[in-house]
């Protein structure tokens, strides 16, 4: 079961859609212009152990069904983090999984819209995918509070009528700010990587995609064929790096710097870890699909056309697990997170 | 019997969870605070009732003065009596007989009732023995006929528990259990702290010396002062632990040492209660120790939940938690107040210990047990013990010599005797 979409966030604070006035996400009412606030859906994975209500898995080492506090009331044992979560919201599919190799899921995803109230239509999307840094303390936190401010921000920013590339890059400072302030533990402060997009339809009928990132969560833009399949993103990493400096894609320097990230939101990164280039704006008028993952799942896919494969002629949800499950045969040796997005054209939004 | 509504005790609970592989003891320290604002937030507090024991043994005729004193500080403590706390005086002797109301039936505080059972304590005389098991059953009858009232004792005797044998005295105390709060107070150096000791300790009261008969009103006036403000009905320390494990201790370590590890009564589903007695504005410090199944690196589980309930409901929790680790450094921490009451525990039990050794002739395990507690208390900043061991053993500073004092005031060791429960909180960082 998905998260009732348009739960209040568990900060408590939420945009106005109207006027961007920040209120309390209890009211129903924007305390600033007085247009009526139920008009913002979100989501966002993992949702921790209380995902698994409903569905408890029994202790693992007794067998007993029931659980106070996360903790066994017969043994004592503390139940563990659910492997998985998924969420929907609209045609929006989220998945985050822990993957094989890792004890805990540092990956998040967010999503959000602002929509007509009675039609359920959106007037705008936002998403995001952030990957905790796993070599920083408790990257989790960051991973969870970034994707979660990105999207606020950018739904805000929407719903004042932004263009793409100021609401995005509304979303990357609402981010990097939500990383830098999420750890407790200022010795070995918490990071991770952003990736974001928003997708706002134009007077002409046609849907500009803006999308950015720091660090190597990737964002692909799938249209219809014959138009090949896009990665829309440009890794903040050491191989980037070196290709963009004349290194074969193939070479063992390439290769080993793969997975070293030259940029990242948290309190120990530049204070704007990134630049113009970071963000990018495309128009499209066909439909087609969006989506955004992190590296856990682009190893093992790395080039566009791998992923888009999985990305036709079935519902959103289908083509997500399936790229979950092709990563975890592949070993797992990350999270793997991954927001599908089906888009088939403006007149989708309302 | 409906309770008070009571909420908002907080529970706090000081540990290092990690544990290296293969271990299992849990160590974990437990402060329970009521503040000003749960006590006055208590919607109905039960009905009050207070007795007033006071020894008219024939021994009390001497010195002059003591029996004065005693019946000036019976009179202090009735002053302090708030409207409308049921009351009754007793006289203490190889019996127990009511001295005020003459029928012995509890009866509302007042202006009038006051000054009367002043007057009627104006009028004892002593004369007879001491049997403190009877004086126990008396209360305890009192008790039984006043269902659901908080009641409280004051126990004053100058001498030791002659006129029954130890078992009779035993079996009372017994039975008195979780009937009523006790605190004891033996006036002069006649009197025996164990005697006094076993009834404070299972009636949840205090006990101590007065060693000059002058300071009784005052004593009695706090005694009942603080009683006044204890608002809070019995409240109880409820402790589940996980299936398998195995509970070490269960003490209270703040204000003073109490062992409640063998007051344990089974509430069923893994968990067991300890009765804390009633409560005012206070907060008290318990340690407890659990032994759980080890597990291996990487898992967490749940060693103790500490719940304090009153009546029916829970009031406040705590959760004590066991990580286990291959990092030695982590699992290798002691928590600074677990260590701080370890001590606590051992230096109240070396001073009885010492004392112990001391009266049989065992000089030179008096002297260790002494030593090793004035180390305790110098090293905890238990400056009271400290100043009180002072009266029984010297230790040369520059080298470390110790040697029992030849002359101890029969006050000072009984003194010393009653207060080594007595602990002293945690330093403040220093």
């Amino acid at each position: 079961m998905t998260d009732v979409a348009g739960r209040p966030a568990p900060e408590g604070q939420t945009a106005c859609p109207q006027c961007a006035a920040i209120g309390d996400s209890a009211d129903r009412f924007c305390g600033s212009c007085g247009a009526t606030l139920s008009d913002i859906r979100r989501v966002a994975i993992p949702r921790g152990r209380d995902a698994l209500e409903g569905a408890e898995a029994p202790c693992s080492d007794c067998g007993n069904a029931t659980f106070v506090d996360d903790y066994c009331t017969v043994c004592g044992h503390r139940r563990p983090e659910p492997d998985r979560d998924e969420a929907e919201l609209g045609a929006i599919v989220l998945i985050t999984d822990r993957g094989i190799e890792h004890a805990r899921n540092e990956d998040a995803a967010a999503a959000g819209m602002v929509v007509d109230g009675g039609t359920e239509r959106p007037y705008a999307v936002a998403l995001a995918v952030c990957d905790g840094v796993s070599t920083s303390g408790d990257p989790q936190i960051a991973a969870v509070a970034a994707s979660k401010a990105g999207v606020d921000a950018m739904l805000a920013a929407l719903a004042a009528a932004g263009k793409g590339r100021a609401v995005v890059l509304a979303g990357l400072a609402a981010a990097a700010n939500a990383a830098a302030t999420a750890g407790t533990d200022p010795s070995n402060p918490p990071s991770c990587t952003y990736t974001a997009a928003a997708v706002v339809p134009t007077p002409e009928g046609t849907l500009q995609i803006t999308v950015g990132n720091v660090g190597d969560s990737r964002a692909y833009w799938f249209p219809e064929e014959p138009t090949p399949p896009q990665q829309l993103t440009v890794d903040d990493s050491l191989s980037q790096e070196l290709i963009a400096a004349g290194a074969s894609a193939e070479s063992e320097v390439v290769q080993r710097g793969a997975h070293t990230l030259t940029r990242w939101l948290g309190a120990d990164a530049e204070a704007t870890p990134w630049s113009d280039s970071s963000v990018l704006t495309v128009t499209t008028a066909g439909p087609g699909w969006l989506l955004l993952c992190s590296d856990g799942l682009w190893n093992y896919l790395p080039e566009p056309a791998d992923i888009a494969r999985f990305c036709t002629g079935v519902e959103p949800a289908a083509a997500a697990r399936a790229l979950v499950a092709h990563a975890l045969q592949c070993g797992g040796h990350d999270n793997i997170t991954v927001v599908v997005f089906p888009i088939g054209g403006a007149h989708e939004f309302a | 019997m409906s309770s008070p509504e009571v909420s908002g005790i907080s529970v706090d609970v000081d540990h290092n969870p990690y544990l290296a592989e293969g271990t299992g003891t849990v160590d974990a320290i437990v402060s329970i605070t009521a503040g000003d604002d749960v006590v006055a937030a208590v919607a109905a507090p039960p009905d009050r009732l207070e007795a007033i024991i006071i020894d008219c043994s024939t021994s009390m005729q001497s010195p002059i003065g003591k029996f004065d004193a005693a019946k000036r500080a019976t009179a202090a403590a009735i002053d302090e009596l708030v409207d409308g706390t049921y009351f009754t005086i007793i006289a203490g002797t190889e019996k127990a007989s009511a001295v005020y109301p003459r029928d012995g039936w509890p009866t509302p505080a007042s202006a009038a009732t006051r000054a009367e059972a002043k007057r009627a304590v104006d009028g004892l005389r002593p004369g007879g023995g001491t049997a403190m098991g009877t004086w126990l059953a008396h209360v305890r009858g009192i008790v039984v006929g006043h269902p659901g009232m908080l009641t409280h004792a004051i126990l004053l005797t100058d001498g030791k528990d002659e006129h029954e044998t130890p078992e009779q005295m035993r079996q009372e105390i017994a039975l008195s259990e979780g009937q009523f709060t006790c605190d004891c107070r033996g006036v002069g150096t006649k009197w025996h702290v164990e005697e006094l000791r076993a009834i404070s300790s299972a009636l949840l009261g205090t006990v101590d010396i007065v060693a000059d008969p002058t300071d009784l009103a005052d004593d009695f006036a706090d005694m009942m002062r603080t009683s006044m403000g204890k608002s809070i009905p019995d409240l109880t320390l409820r402790l589940w632990t996980p299936a398998g494990a195995r509970i070490a201790f269960v003490k209270q370590v703040a204000p003073t040492v109490e062992d409640l590890t063998h007051r344990r009564v089974e509430a069923g589903n893994q968990r067991g209660d300890y009765p804390l007695g009633s409560w005012g504005t206070e907060d008290r410090d318990y340690h407890i120790q659990v032994e759980v199944e080890p597990a291996a690196a990487g898992r967490e589980k749940l060693a103790a939940r500490v719940s304090v309930v009153a009546g029916d409901e829970v009031v406040g929790e705590g959760l004590v938690n066991a990580v286990w680790t291959a990092d030695t450094e982590k699992s290798a921490q002691i928590s600074r107040r677990v260590a701080h009451y370890t001590g606590q525990a051992e230096l109240a039990q070396a001073v009885q210990e010492g004392l112990s050794a001391r009266k049989s002739g065992d000089v030179p395990t008096a002297t260790a047990k002494l030593q090793r507690a004035m180390e305790l208390a110098v090293e905890s900043g238990n400056d009271g013990t400290a100043k009180l061991l002072r009266g029984v053993i010297e230790v040369d500073e520059r080298t470390g010599t110790a040697r029992l004092r030849r002359e101890v005031a029969a006050a000072d060791e009984m003194a010393l005797d009653a207060r080594s429960t007595r602990t002293a909180r945690v330093r403040k960082e220093d």
